[in-house]
């Protein structure tokens, strides 16, 4: 089969796209559904928070599995069993049913792992900053387009979008499969499955940049979903009389500017991610190793400094929304947010620009462990925002407790001036012979 | 390192790079756009987010 990596990366994109579609297709109707169905504000929380609970292993399971068996293959069984789900779920009348079935549906969402994998088998390393971000910016804008369209294209009828959501979910399977490819070589795809049985995992999972790159990617992706949960009932609650003053009335009212706000983070977040791609491609090109401590001789240390300076970026910006909520201006507090969410696009492209130089030959068990593990935060840092007693505050706590830390740890696991991926704990045990 | 990796010294971008480029600013420009006329529309009283009315 004659195919080159472009279309390689397109089909990968319009795959993760639709995946990402189906993962958040639930909240963009759950109005209609908690209507249907009587549901309490607690019913309702463990619908939205449900979305995420399969990402962290699902993750993992899938960025393994991509590996042994190919991309395509994996991304193809995903969408057809999330495909066929969401159809059943059209169908489903019972609320008990209806919410496994949409829990299932989430699993969609693991597919990002993949076509990380798929891409960077694909890609030459002077490109694949621009190309991850292309990948996974694009792919991510799925969330929003279907909070955009979805309610507009089909009001209140969740069954009818639910089954076009997995019919067509089930069409874009058999393209992947038909036209999917897994590595642009064979020597590749087949390295790739040869490194990826339980004891070339666990040494992936102990290394200490890996560990350094998950935590940066819980600074930036899991606190972009995080926000995503958060952001609505902050500014409802922390500004209310300042939206009242814009002339918004009612719940509804206060709701609708409190949830643009929050959907100006995420939005940003993902269409500046293909940008922060290509800027670590630019790093790496012109050379620049700004920072002090992290390696200046590698290969690809430019890069390692862009999300050095990423990660800063995003603890600033932190910091900078607690001053600014407790100044009281919502014009400064939404001015911090927006930079925050540029900022999150740059942790974010920063840190899967690294991934497939770090680990070429386990791409999707790195990217799986990096990539999984980091969701959990999505769930951590809301319970941290909301335990502060000024709920401006809890920001500045996020940044002070945790993320100087993982800062540093990342400064502490990219020092090495040779090969940062093979330093990390149970080294004897797990030491595995390069081919 | 994987032999599929060459370093940046050695290799040129491809043709598709230009358009790759192209495309992300496309989308900068609309996380821009989008962002601006959903703010404007917020802090006049007007609406929202496109969708959130």
């Amino acid at each position: 089969m004659h195919t080159n990596k472009v279309e390689q990366l397109i089909i990968a994109t319009v795959g993760f796209f639709w995946c990402f579609l189906m993962w958040f297709s639930t909240a963009a109707f759950s109005p209609s559904i908690a209507a249907h169905y009587h549901l309490s504000i607690a019913a309702l929380g463990l619908l939205a928070s449900s979305a995420i609970w399969m990402a962290p292993v699902g993750r993992i399971v899938a960025g393994w599995a991509s590996d042994r068996y190919g991309a395509p293959r994996t991304f193809a069984v995903i969408l057809t069993v999330c495909g066929l789900v969401s159809i059943a779920s059209a169908f489903t009348q019972d609320y008990t049913l209806l919410f496994a079935e949409r829990v299932i549906v989430a699993i969609a969402g693991v597919s990002f792992v993949v076509g990380i994998q798929h891409v960077a088998q694909w890609f030459d390393a002077n490109e694949i900053g621009t190309t991850e971000g292309l990948y996974a910016g694009t792919g991510n804008v799925g969330a929003g387009m279907g909070a955009l369209l979805l309610p507009r294209i089909f009001g209140t009828d969740y069954h009818a979008a639910f089954l076009w959501l997995g019919i067509i979910a089930l069409a874009i399977a058999a393209w992947y499969l038909a036209r999917g490819q897994a590595a642009r070589t064979v020597k590749q795809r087949d390295t790739a499955r040869d490194r990826s049985d339980l004891r070339s995992a666990v040494f992936v999972w102990s290394r200490y940049i890996a560990v350094a790159l998950m935590l940066a990617y819980a600074m930036s992706f899991g606190l972009e979903i995080a926000l995503n949960a958060w952001l609505p009932g902050y500014f409802s609650r922390g500004f209310h009389n300042a939206i009242l003053a814009l002339g918004f009335t009612g719940v509804a009212g206060v709701q609708i500017a409190a949830g643009t706000f929050a959907a100006v983070q995420s939005f940003c977040a993902s269409l500046f991610r293909p940008f922060a791609g290509f800027m670590s491609d630019i790093f790496q090109r012109k050379g620049w190793t700004p920072l002090p401590f992290i390696a200046k001789s590698l290969p690809y240390a430019p890069r390692l400094h862009w999300l050095g300076i990423a990660l800063i970026l995003i603890s600033l910006a932190m910091v900078g929304l607690t001053l600014a909520g407790l100044s009281g201006s919502l014009h400064l507090s939404v001015v911090m947010l927006v930079a925050l969410g540029i900022f999150i696009s740059f942790g974010t492209g920063g840190t899967f620009a690294l991934v497939p130089l770090l680990f070429p030959d386990r791409p999707g068990t790195a990217a799986g462990f990096i990539g999984g593990v980091s969701t959990a935060a999505a769930i951590v840092f809301p319970l941290i925002f909301a335990a502060s007693t000024n709920m401006h505050v809890g920001y500045l706590t996020v940044a002070v407790y945790m993320f100087v830390p993982f800062v540093l740890f990342y400064f502490w696991a990219a020092r090495y001036e040779r090969h940062p991926e093979d330093h990390g704990i149970f080294n004897r045990a797990l030491a595995v012979e390069e081919a | 390192m994987s032999t599929q990796f060459r370093t940046a010294e050695e290799a040129s971008y491809e043709p598709w790079y230009k358009y790759g480029v192209a495309f992300l600013a496309v989308e900068m420009l609309i996380a821009v756009a989008v962002s601006a006329y959903s703010l404007f529309m917020t802090f006049q009283g007007l609406g929202g987010f496109p969708g959130k009315h």
